[in-house]
């Protein structure tokens, strides 16, 4: 027991000075003037209750609905909201609407996330479901519109909401990225970020003292719950998680909000709050925690490695994410959010109206969150597929110094496209193709190092084969040459390796 | 004042705008470029007004270059803006930030409609019109 654990006052005690009118309710940024101003001890004491609240894409969110049953009845194998696909393995008429589902005729444009703000919206939604017919539902094709109104249950359940915190982005590379994270434009050109901070729910009680199985929240404008942690939960390095229910036919589209993020996919803006007791002094104090008290990993998004395993270029507090520049080196990197501070603030200041007028009451949590535990990571059984199992070890190369017209004929006769230009050590100078070689002679040039494309995409030979090949259509290639460490070529890889080599992801006879 | 340049194909290779920066003086500042053998665009700041800039404009149509003065650049649906920020650091020239209260501001005079914005937006509240 340490001098923080003395309860302050109970949740019953808070319920009925809420009752009475009589609760001292601040929102967080409140508390922490009032911290500031007037003492820890202070504050602990006057305040009942503080309010946090976030708004932000929370992809791992979606809706569970009942769509009643038709006369003749179907049992809908696979429906279609607005053609957003809906997952069907549940009964006839049950199905799961997730935020990031994509539209089969709009793609990135609409997707689940934008189907539960149309549907909070009261607009009409298309539905369509196709079945195999049974002797009990013999309804082989359903289409019809409808409203939230028309549905028997529309329970917004989100797997991992409300990240306590999360790793804010930027891209080494040298060329832009769309991401989950947003725009990140090359060589270190801009950082997102994202999470509101000091206003966090799962920043403002961080050891989860008063935040667990049964909480009542502000979820999407209305009220809901946390039913447990949630996937992800992260609880050892400080990267919680929540799983949340409400019903959305009390929700507002103010506070969901259908996204999408450009070359990446759709997703769901949520607004959660939670309200903080103040049930003794080390939640008074978390509950004060500052924008320069909660820090987060910039990450390089420009590898394409694991989530975890992406570079860590800076430790950053929320406070320096949010001045709008980083400092990096000698350099001042733009940085801006991509969940609303603004909707984060109001959302707190919602919730506090609604305990001021009598009309949201506290919970005590049934059962605490985790607090240990760690996320693994998926460890893929058998071996992956990489560059040396498929590229072309016996690789023909020219020197700077050859003749077009001889390496013209070279290609021919080899019947290959793409010639890797080697210096007298054996390094990567440069790289041909057959275009580049008939465009030289029709323009009379003599030497390949007049024409020869010197700045080299290239491949390592225990990268996948996956990565490899979207780096070959990002650049718009059809070959790669394979490096060692020391730019020494040891193969070729192209796309033509690739489609005659590869089905079906393994390697053909 | 922003306008931009279109450099037909026979006086692409001349040196106007520093012809121009050199006897005026303005020190015209080039926010977008896209040349090449054909054509030319550019997308530039001129730091002057009343007179003296219409010096500058004239000069620059004297030259056979076609002015075109920006009238509106980005349209952005304040009904549907969430004031997250996703815009805000991938704009190369610092036309869009958060006002104190956290609303986004967009400042006009600074963009140079390049678009990025317009792909960044996750509620798609920006366009150009």
């Amino acid at each position: 027991m340490s001098e923080e654990d003395g309860e302050i006052r109970s949740i019953d005690e808070i319920n009925e000075k809420i009752k009475h009118g009589d609760a001292v309710v601040l929102t967080a940024e409140e508390m922490i003037k009032l911290v500031e101003s007037s003492g820890l001890e202070v504050a602990a004491k006057e305040v009942d209750v503080v309010t946090s609240g976030t708004f932000g894409a929370m992809c791992s969110s979606g809706a569970f609905l009942n769509f009643g049953h038709s006369d003749p009845p179907i049992k809908m194998a696979r429906c279609w909201l607005n053609d957003v696909p809906v997952y069907k393995g549940l009964a006839a008429v049950d199905g799961y609407l997730g935020a990031s589902s994509m539209s089969e005729t709009k793609g990135f444009e609409y997707g689940g996330g934008h189907v539960i703000e149309d549907l909070v919206s009261g607009r009409d939604i298309l539905l369509r479901a196709e079945s195999y017919g049974t002797d009990c539902y013999p309804r082989r094709h359903i289409e019809t519109a409808i409203t939230i109104d028309d549905l028997n249950q529309a329970m917004l359940v989100n797997p991992r909401n409300c990240y306590q915190k999360y790793d804010a982005a930027t891209n080494s590379s040298d060329r832009v990225l769309y991401t989950y994270m947003g725009t990140l434009l090359p060589n270190y050109g801009n950082i997102t970020f994202s999470g509101a901070g000091q206003l966090n729910p799962l920043c403002k009680d961080p050891n989860y003292e008063t935040i667990g199985f049964g909480t009542k929240i502000f979820l999407g404008g209305g009220k809901g719950y946390i039913i447990g942690e949630g996937t992800q939960h992260n609880p050892t390095s400080g990267y919680g998680t929540l799983m949340v229910k409400g019903d959305l036919k009390q929700m507002n589209s103010r506070y969901l909000r259908g996204a999408s993020f450009h070359r990446y996919g759709t997703t769901l803006y949520v607004g959660v709050g939670i309200p903080i007791p103040i049930i003794n002094m080390r939640v008074a104090r978390t509950a004060a925690l500052k924008d320069d008290e909660i820090y987060v990993d910039i990450r390089d998004y420009g590898a394409a490695v694991r989530p975890d395993l992406r570079p860590v270029i800076k430790r950053v507090s929320y406070a320096e994410l949010r001045s709008g520049k980083v400092t990096i080196g000698d350099r001042d990197i733009p940085s801006s959010s991509l969940s609303s501070y603004k909707m984060a603030r109001e959302i707190a200041e919602t919730i506090k109206k609604w305990i001021l007028e009598g009309t949201f009451f506290l919970t005590r949590p049934i059962e605490p969150l985790p607090k240990h535990g760690r996320t693994k990571p998926l460890k893929v059984k058998g071996r992956e597929l990489r560059v040396g199992d498929i590229m072309s070890r016996n690789v023909i190369t020219a020197k700077p110094s050859d003749d077009i017209k001889e390496v013209a004929a070279r290609l021919v006769e080899r019947g290959i496209d793409h010639l890797p230009v080697v210096d007298e050590d054996g390094k990567l100078a440069g790289i041909v193709t057959s275009w580049d070689l008939a465009r030289a002679i029709a323009q009379d040039k003599r030497r390949l190092e007049e024409i020869m494309t010197r700045k080299v995409i290239v491949a390592f030979e225990n990268e996948s084969i996956d990565v490899v090949v979207r780096r070959m259509a990002q650049h718009n290639i059809s070959g790669v040459p394979v490096v060692d460490r020391k730019n020494n070529v040891v193969g070729i890889l192209t796309t033509d390796d690739v489609s005659r080599k590869i089905v079906g992801g393994r390697t053909a006879q | 004042m922003r306008v931009k340049l279109i450099y037909s194909h026979s006086v692409v290779e001349k040196p106007i705008l520093a012809s121009i920066v050199l006897k005026t003086g303005i020190p015209i500042n080039i926010l977008e470029a896209r040349i090449n053998a054909q054509k030319g665009e550019l997308i530039i700041s001129i730091p002057a007004s009343g007179e003296k800039l219409e010096e500058i404009l004239n000069l620059f149509r004297e030259s056979g270059v076609q002015v075109q003065e920006f009238i509106e650049t980005l349209r952005i649906d304040w009904d549907k803006c969430i004031a997250c920020g996703a815009c805000i650091s991938p704009c190369p020239t610092r036309a869009l930030r958060f006002r104190e209260d956290w609303k986004l501001e967009f400042i006009e005079e600074k963009c140079v409609a390049c678009g990025i914005c317009v792909a960044a937006c996750p509620v798609k509240a920006i366009n150009m019109p």
